[in-house]
């Protein structure tokens, strides 16, 4: 319980799976207390005892088809379920008494739908409670009304139900585009990171063989102390602890053989190929999840500038306020690109450094617009051959 | 319960909050869209149901002084962003105001949904502290008037069922908003929190792959070439644009600032220059770890980066030892070698301390990483595995 909290308390710190998780667990929380009340509700309501019992067993169930679910850990299937068993108590308030509050669960179902933050399940579930909605007040507007209510109050009704839902749709529709574009661009920035970590590894490789250091994998006392160290865990976790030295072992061969050849290989089991896979990426012999981890686990320990609020800035027109400077940055960026290496080569060597035609072809790119205005590459593009003679390639 | 985990890198910090305020100013407009739609469809209202101008136009009053301020804090905002945040905390004070003030000229049991509508609205900042207001204003609004002012939700079929139903239907109503609020907001943190952590990454990524590449290759950039090269550029632009050399002041100085020289010196040498020149300037050095250096750098990268419809949402980006699809065991092996190599070290990445570790892995977010049972036996157990992992690299023990 305290865990679940912890989790609760540090939701911006999980991923999507995990928050989507969490907000079934509490969904499910929810309707178990307005069941449990329901039970108590139902005595005024206008149904048969049978149709009473026959309904709170089918919650009762409900309520044990979705802990199985979050159990198995099908979480969009117990998301749907949520949805349904809310929407079917919502009917059985609304069916079953003519009372003001029953009306309340349209907003309540809404509620809990919008939790979601899944348009396609707001668009639809969300439609039909709305729709609904709008057909039990017109159907039990003669209750609804108080004995001297404003004109129309039965459309004030409906039009506050269509503007809650309204709201919240504009409000999941935003938070769509905006967490899709976020998400954009964190994707494209991990995968710029990854092609800066494939030259350190490869440099740190270098470092590592002129020192005739041993890789990890090879290393006896790394791989005796992981194997200490996974033994001791998992003894904690579990009765035994020894059954967890066969997976290490499959994971020390990975390095060994490679992945490929071990879901080739016909003598191993479907299930011991399917742990290679997820263990593939936990390799250390090339830039996999765990080596990009340690990458940036370790850069917290190493020094770096004092924070200045254009830390990660990256545009000459606002790094370079001047024309003149901005001139002068975009020559000293040509001959970076120009001279230095910046690619891996055809042999795999970080050795490849840009022609002035792919230089031009980069200034040219929509990717441009982070560092460079549209004056700057017009710039560029009016003087392209004054920088390729004076800034081009040395020798 | 521990105390909340602190940021990675605490860097990222401003650019969080700068990213939030940025999106926060998108919020605003759709909020001023919705209160012109709630001043129309009001107005319209009473205008046709012939309720008195008092009342009309007060109420008009009061959405055009919401309306304008949100226009006013907008356009301050791009001054000082604590305008925008200004803004969200008076709107949400402003559209309660203004529900309560349409419940008490109605007086009907319709209206009470006005406040959920005004809670919506709120809802839109995704902001713990309007949700706070949001939450009080929205309870204290409605005990209040249940409790003095009961006429106002009296209907037809009023009995003690429906009004003790009506009393914890909306208290079951405003926890399920709390909540559903809180989380969401903290969703939110999670993208920005990605982002800027990214960011952070990078940064320091750049910086080590300049120094593995110097260590591993003892290049250095040629300094001299590139200021050679930089003059030569400078005086045939001018001559070809028919000016006199217009950069090499600008050369001059950067050649000081890249050979270290102290400001006092240079602006001995450079009268004209004053020491924020300097500072501006510093940003166009492009040896060692140089801004100049990094954006070149990242220049040559972000083409090609190709990111699929399908890797957006993808659980495979983020990079975790708690992945779903593993198992315990791997989850735990994972852990062990992530902890096994900090110890270790290797070329380019000194061996961490136990107290670094810990405190990295613990006390930061660095905790969501791994699965939260591998992360209670670390937790209880630190000394044990730091004894297991000293055992193993002892001298004599790999032999």
């Amino acid at each position: 319980m305290m865990n679940f909290l912890r989790r609760v308390v540090n939701t911006d710190f999980l991923p999507m799976n995990e928050v989507r998780k969490i907000k079934v667990v509490i969904v499910m929380a929810f309707l178990l207390i307005v069941t449990a009340a329901t039970i108590g509700f139902a005595f005024f309501f206008d149904y048969t005892n049978a149709v009473k019992i026959v309904v709170m067993a089918v919650f009762l169930f409900g309520a044990g088809l979705i802990y199985l679910l979050i159990r198995f850990n099908r979480i969009m299937a117990a998301i749907h379920v949520t949805i349904v068993y809310t929407i079917a108590l919502t009917m059985f308030y609304t069916q079953g008494t003519d009372s003001f509050y029953a009306y309340l669960f349209f907003y309540i179902s809404l509620t809990v739908i919008v939790f979601y933050q899944e348009l396609y399940i707001f668009l639809s579930y969300g439609t039909i409670v709305v729709g609904y909605g709008v057909f039990y007040i017109w159907i039990h507007r003669a209750n609804l009304v108080a004995p001297d209510d404003i004109p129309g109050s039965v459309y004030a009704y409906i039009v506050l139900l269509v503007l809650f839902y309204l709201i919240f749709l504009l409000q999941s529709m935003h938070n769509e585009k905006l967490y899709t574009d976020l998400n954009l661009e964190w994707v494209k920035l991990n995968q710029v990171i990854g092609s800066y970590q494939d030259f350190t590894l490869f440099h740190l490789e270098e470092i590592r063989k002129k020192n005739k250091g041993v890789p990890f994998y090879e290393d006896r006392a790394f791989r005796k102390a992981v194997d200490e160290l996974s033994v001791f865990v998992c003894e904690q976790l579990k009765d035994k602890g020894k059954e967890i030295t066969n997976v290490l072992d499959l994971y020390i061969y990975i390095h060994e053989r490679g992945l490929a050849k071990i879901i080739e290989n016909e003598e191993l089991s479907v299930a011991t190929k399917k742990i290679a896979n997820r263990l593939d990426k936990y390799l250390l012999n090339r830039r996999t999840d765990m080596v990009s981890i340690l990458m940036n686990f370790f850069t917290r320990f190493r020094t770096t500038d004092d924070y200045r609020p254009n830390r990660y800035e990256y545009h000459l027109g606002r790094l370079a306020p001047a024309t003149a400077e901005q001139v002068v940055a975009i020559a000293f960026v040509y001959r970076y690109l120009a001279n230095e290496p910046t690619a891996f080569d055809r042999y795999g060597q970080p050795d490849r450094i840009m022609s002035h035609e792919e230089i031009c072809q980069l200034f040219a790119a929509p990717e441009m617009e982070e560092f460079l205005s549209d004056g700057q590459i017009a710039f560029f593009k009016e003087n392209a051959e004054l920088f390729r003679d004076h800034l081009g390639r040395k020798g | 319960m521990k105390r909340e985990p602190a940021r990675v890198f605490p860097e990222i910090e401003e650019y969080r909050e700068m990213l939030e305020i940025k999106h926060l100013r998108a919020k605003n407009h759709f909020v001023i869209l919705l209160l012109a739609v709630g001043a129309a469809l009001t107005i319209l209202y009473m205008a046709f149901t012939d309720y008195a101008i008092g009342y009309i136009l007060s109420l008009l009053i009061a959405f055009l002084a919401l309306i304008l301020m949100n226009l006013t804090c907008l356009a301050y905002g791009r001054e000082n962003i604590r305008f925008n945040q200004l803004n969200k905390y008076v709107t949400t004070f402003g559209v309660f105001a203004v529900a309560v003030a349409m419940l008490f000229i109605f007086q009907s049991p319709s209206m009470l949904s006005l406040l959920f509508i005004a809670y919506a609205l709120a809802a839109f900042y995704q902001d713990r502290k309007v949700m706070l207001i949001s939450n009080v204003s929205l309870l204290f609004t409605f005990l209040a008037l249940m409790t003095n002012f009961r006429v106002f939700f009296t209907v037809e079929n009023a009995s003690a069922e429906n009004d003790f139903g009506l009393y914890f239907f909306v208290i079951v109503f405003i926890s399920l908003l709390t909540i559903s609020q809180y989380i969401m907001i903290k969703q939110k943190g999670f993208f920005y929190n990605q982002i800027a952590i990214s960011r952070e990454t990078e940064f320091r990524n750049i910086d080590f792959m300049i120094d593995a590449c110097e260590k591993s290759t003892g290049a250095k950039i040629d300094t001299k070439g590139y200021f050679a090269a930089a003059e030569s550029f400078a005086k045939a632009l001018s001559a070809k644009i028919g000016v006199d050399d217009a950069f090499a002041g600008k050369l001059a100085v950067l050649k000081d600032l890249e050979a270290g020289t102290k400001y006092e010196v240079i602006l001995a040498k450079h009268p004209d220059y004053a020491v924020g020149d300097l500072d501006r300037m510093s940003e166009l050095l492009f040896t060692g770890r140089h801004k100049l250096r990094k954006v070149a750098i990242k220049m040559s990268r972000v083409r090609g980066v190709d990111v699929h419809k399908r890797e957006i949402f993808s659980e495979t980006q983020f990079k975790t030892f708690n992945h779903p699809s593993d198992t315990l065991e791997i989850k735990i092996i994972a852990f062990a070698v992530f902890y096994a190599a900090l110890k270790r070290g290797s070329a380019g990445m000194r061996p961490l301390t136990e107290s670094e570790i810990y405190d990295a892995i613990v006390h930061t977010d660095y905790y969501f990483y791994n699965d939260p049972a591998v992360m209670r036996i670390y937790r209880e157990n630190n000394a044990v595995f730091d004894a297991i992992v000293k055992d193993a690299f002892a001298p004599e023990a790999g032999k």
